[in-house]
């Protein structure tokens, strides 16, 4: 990107020993290599435990796993937007590159938050095929490949929680359930087994914190990693619950 | 483990009628509303003769009232409470659309301020103190410049708040589903709303040279 | 949960075994405790990425379960026990449908059906695949409905739980487990009949590999230490195809290859294809381990490697875009954001990395260890790719052990008389202190060394000695520096005395587990005087069945592992000679 390579990289990180304790911003610095991205900063300052001028400190905490961009578990936030810290390259970044914990889910420590609550939504839109058993029972229903690559672009959906993140309309005063749980009751409720529940996942997102809290700001769109259909999916669960407003006003 | 619970809530209801609410009846009082001021355009006794001929309309009061007013109201409040319930993020996520969320937002409070000095000096004075309507009247109000441009402010507050409300409207009804649809949907609805408001702006400008 | 008449069962690890087997348990009505480091949907199963073998024979070729058993014990040299491998391929085609049933995105023929594509070491096309995110599609699919059994109260979750270590009593059977809250640091003992260990391979030992930074086999590499044998683990297996990275290598799925992707270099200014010269029956699907070895001798005995460099072309750029899209799609996005071309466009620079180990926790022929109610599937266990796998082999050995596994946990609860809880509490507990204590004194230590730098000593040890080419000497040596480490290891310096949220402590106890499973590796293969599959050795590079066709089993002593060798089932075929 850049023409002259740095000789540094200089890393300002966003520091919070605990939920209760005080936030503070500490800066690092590693040495300049090609193809460097964050991971591999933070791999460089946890053997070192220095600060830029040198004093002793303690290990960032920090979340990696499999660096691919599949297991979504070092998002943070980078230079003030959300994103996988493995694919952050650092030649495609300003310096100093800021570090940040994601702001919409609670505080573990530094860069750590806690995402349960996407799990747990998880289960409250039932985001499954009803499933009575997993004995054999022959083939599964014939699916065209049409459809195959609409639900495979929904299931690619790992997670991250950057949804969240941008979503203004996700804050300490409201509990939006968010776009990737309307996009996962949408994959569900176009499996033709899945389907079966399509009315108790509906009746879910007519609940507190359900659909009604989206606001059509569409960030969600814009920086979903897997580039996930997600308007498409919350304007389809709006026009699935549309068609079924008389069940849903039965409650039943 | 924690059971994910399913709160029954209001709000989707709510929500919904909200958004029902944006579209009829106010949107089409709008309509309405645009057709009548483009009379103005033809001169004081056109346009005087078809607010006679409004006025005439029976139970015009509880018309006014049921259709125009409480809607108008019920869709401001509520609205008021929507904004509360997000908080905008532009400074980091500058995206189109989350800039139009934000103005939606925000001409639908200058919206609303308009909406309510507009209808005291054109509608409520006549009801508390019987002072007349008239193009003479609406001249003479915006004949004075910070009205003329509160009005023109007040008006595009308006039109963008029911171009971008029909966008909104249409994902939220799931009318309009793929990106695709939803951005045709978009382009109209900005064109219609273009097109009410150069009606508005030449009907003031009419006002403002004719008086 | 405490309910005294019922037994229980403990699943450690969240990705595909662990989940089948928490699926299997949980409707045979065993209530489950499951165990994971990382929310279930961020195991490492989510980089499998080709697909999953099955003869469903569905494109009219003649393929059947017999010839996927027949390949799969081929390509692994003969070393696999011949009567697991075949259960697990004649329950194959049973998967794919389920999987299908549970709403997996499998890629789909004009018609709608399965579409299957080729892998290496067939002819055939039999594996099934969904994009080029097979594992992940699947991962999410089985984690979707253990979420079904958690809310139906079948099964309890412990995601961001580490397993410590297994609670026995003084007649070596299972009582239970210990796990640490990797938030708090809590360490609390839960009581199981049960266990069955899922908990991934030992990538992490070589330092930069494919695996996930989570896969580091300190689980199996506690429970060696604990009494629980570990067989084969010399079997490491080095992919063809991964993009060399700093951080770790990624992989690029033999699918490419599959799908039509070739393997080249420059050769007299002309491009070379080397293994359709070397190998044109199979051309570029030979297994993994001859793919490897041939570009180990393009590049460093022929010195032919891209500009000199560790480094061949894989191509695709041939193949239509559209197709590469559907198929291929996750793999080209990784090449794209993580080196910045298009491989539609540009062929991609490749190299080998260690990507998975055939080696693992020593069970018998239905998933049990050599401790009563220990039982182990998926990577961590050894049983079912012989001396190499097979692409697209590993998802299905997941799900066929898991399966396995907790079909023998039933049949092992029948046949304990009573709970055993009468005295559980007390071993728990005990055993509770004990982890305790090694807890604080890691945090208690103030040496010089950093378990960081330790850990990128061992793993550039392991690469440089014991993967494609191996030498006694240097893997003497290697041992050598292995003991040395661990001296080292007890002058550490974790930087942090907390206990919230404390990742260097976590990583310390991991890598102490690492270190004695490296020492396995590394002294199997020492032991191991011949060339089989991933074993390669130049100075006796023939495959010696008469001494070596035979299980290396590693049992743990305070002075090292101690090694003994255990005939290899050969019931079914006769071993043949290995020719592609």
């Amino acid at each position: 990107m850049k023409e002259k390579k740095p000789e540094k990289v200089i890393i300002r990180i966003k520091r919070q020993e605990s939920p209760e304790a005080k936030s503070y911003w500490e800066e690092y610095y590693i040495p300049y290599r090609p193809y460097l991205n964050i991971i591999t900063c933070l791999q460089g300052i946890r053997k070192t435990l220095r600060t830029f001028d040198g004093r002793p400190t303690t290990p960032v905490a920090w979340e990696s796993s499999c660096l691919e961009e599949i297991c979504g578990i070092c998002t943070m936030v980078i230079n003030g937007r959300v994103r996988q810290a493995c694919s952050a390259l650092v030649d495609q970044l300003e310096q100093p590159i800021t570090l940040e914990p994601m702001k919409k889910f609670s505080l573990v420590r530094d860069l750590i938050v806690d995402r349960s609550s996407i799990f747990e939504n998880l289960k409250r839109v039932k985001a499954w095929v009803p499933m009575k058993d997993t004995q054999d029972r022959g083939p599964g229903p014939k699916i065209l490949p049409k459809d195959q690559q609409i639900n495979y672009a929904l299931s690619r959906c790992f997670s991250c929680g950057a949804c969240l993140e941008v979503c203004p309309q996700v804050n300490e005063r409201n509990d939006f359930v968010g776009a990737a749980i309307l996009s996962q009751a949408r994959l569900f409720n176009r499996h033709p087994i899945g389907k079966e529940i399509q009315l108790e996942r509906l009746k879910a997102l007519v609940g507190e914190g359900g659909i009604e809290d989206c606001g059509n700001a569409q960030n969600c769109l814009e920086i979903c990693p897997k580039d996930i259909p997600l308007i498409d999916s919350i304007a389809e669960i709006n026009r699935e619950i549309t068609f079924n407003l008389i069940h849903l006003i039965k409650g039943k | 483990m924690s059971e994910a619970e399913i709160k029954p809530s209001i709000h989707f209801w709510l929500r919904r009628l909200h958004s029902l609410s944006g579209i009829f009846p106010i949107g089409v009082f709008l309509l309405e509303h645009m057709f009548t001021n483009a009379f103005i355009l033809g001169g004081p006794e056109a346009y005087n003769h078809k607010i006679e001929f409004l006025r005439s309309l029976p139970f015009v009061a509880f018309i006014e009232i049921t259709f125009i007013g409480i809607p108008i109201l019920y869709h401001a409040l509520y609205g008021l409470y929507v904004w509360g319930t997000g908080k905008s993020n532009l400074t980091w996520y500058p995206y189109p659309r989350n800039f139009l969320y934000t103005l939606q937002r925000w001409t639908g409070l200058i919206a609303l301020i308009y909406i309510g000095y507009h209808a005291y000096h054109t509608r409520i004075v006549n009801a508390l103190f019987g002072t007349e309507v008239s193009y003479a009247r609406m001249a003479e109000l915006v004949s004075v410049p910070w009205v003329f441009w509160f009005y023109v402010v007040g008006l595009f507050a308006v039109m963008f708040h029911f171009a971008n409300g029909i966008w909104g409207f249409l994902i939220s009804w799931g009318i309009t589903v793929s990106q695709k649809s939803q951005k045709i949907a978009g382009l109209s609805a900005a064109l219609v709303s273009l097109a009410l408001f150069s009606v508005g702006i030449s009907s003031l400008i009419h006002l403002v040279n004719h008086p | 949960m405490t309910t005294s008449t019922k037994k229980e069962a403990i699943v450690i690890g969240g990705g595909l075994a662990g989940l089948f087997a928490t699926i299997k348990l949980g409707e045979k009505g065993i209530p489950v405790n499951l165990f994971s480091i990382v929310p279930c949907k961020r195991s490492h199963s989510a980089c499998a990425q080709g697909g999953i073998n099955a003869s469903v024979n569905t494109k009219g070729e003649g393929d059947s379960p017999r010839i996927h058993f027949e390949e799969t014990l081929h390509g692994g040299d003969y070393l696999a026990n011949q009567a697991p491998v075949m259960g697990m391929c004649e329950k194959a085609p049973s998967y794919i449908y389920l999987l299908d049933r549970m709403g997996v995105a499998f890629n789909r023929t004009p018609e709608g059906d399965l579409e299957f594509r080729r892998f290496g070491g067939t002819k055939f096309h039999r594996t099934a695949f969904a994009g080029s995110t097979t594992g992940q599609q699947m991962l999410y699919a089985l984690d979707e409905q253990v979420r079904r059994l958690e809310v139906e109260g079948l099964v309890t979750r412990y995601e961001g739980w580490e397993f410590l270590s297994a609670v026995l009593d003084d007649r070596k059977s299972t009582r239970g487990i210990a796990a640490i809250n990797l938030t708090n640091l809590e360490i609390r003992t839960f009581p199981g009949d049960a266990v069955i260990v899922a908990t991934g391979g030992p990538g992490m030992i070589f330092g930069r590999s494919t695996n996930s930074m989570i896969c580091t086999g300190s689980a199996a590499g506690s429970l060696f230490q604990q009494g629980v044998w570990y067989a084969n683990g010399e079997f490491i297996q080095v992919h063809p195809t991964a993009i060399p990275g700093e951080d770790k290598h990624r992989l690029i799925s033999e699918a490419v290859r599959g799908e039509g992707g070739r393997l080249w270099t420059y050769k007299d200014g002309k491009r070379w294809y080397f293994l359709e010269e070397w190998y044109p029956k199979y051309g570029n699907l030979v297994p993994r381990d001859i793919a490897s070895r041939a570009i180990f001798k393009v590049c460093r005995e022929m010195k032919l490697g891209i500009d000199g460099k560790d480094e061949v072309y894989l191509d695709i750029s041939h193949v239509d875009p559209k197709l590469l899209k559907e198929r291929l799609g996750g793999i080209i996005e990784i090449y794209e954001k993580f080196v910045g071309d298009d491989p539609s466009k540009v062929p991609m620079r490749v190299f080998p990395a260690v990507h998975y180990s055939m080696g693992g926790i020593y069970i018998d022929s239905r998933q049990m260890t050599n401790i009563p109610g220990i039982l182990s599937c998926g990577e961590c266990e050894y049983q079912y790719h012989g001396a190499n796998r097979l692409g697209a082999n590993s998802l299905l050995s997941c799900l066929y052990g898991g399966e396995v596994a907790a079909e023998r946990t039933q049949e092992y609860f029948d046949g304990l008389s009573e709970k055993g809880d009468s005295g559980s509490l007390r071993w728990l507990e005990q055993h509770r202190k004990l982890e305790e204590e090694r807890l604080e004194s890691l945090l208690r230590m103030h040496g010089k060394e950093n378990p960081y730098q330790i850990w990128e000593e061992m793993g550039k040890w392991m690469t440089d000695h014991v993967t494609v080419i191996r030498y006694n000497d240097k893997l003497k040596k290697t041992d050598e520096k292995l003991v040395e480490l661990k001296e080292r290891l007890r002058h550490i310096n974790v930087g942090d005395p907390t206990h919230w949220a404390n990742q260097a402590v976590i990583f310390t106890r991991q890598l102490q587990n690492m270190l004695e499973l490296a020492r396995v590796i590394t002294l199997g293969a020492l032991r191991r005087d011949e060339s089989r599959g991933a074993h390669f050795k130049p100075d006796f590079p023939n495959r010696d069945d008469e001494h070596w066709l035979k299980t290396t089993v590693a049992k743990w002593t305070p002075i090292g592992p101690e090694f003994s060798d255990e005939a290899v089932d050969t019931s079914i075929m006769q071993p043949k000679e290995r020719k592609y």
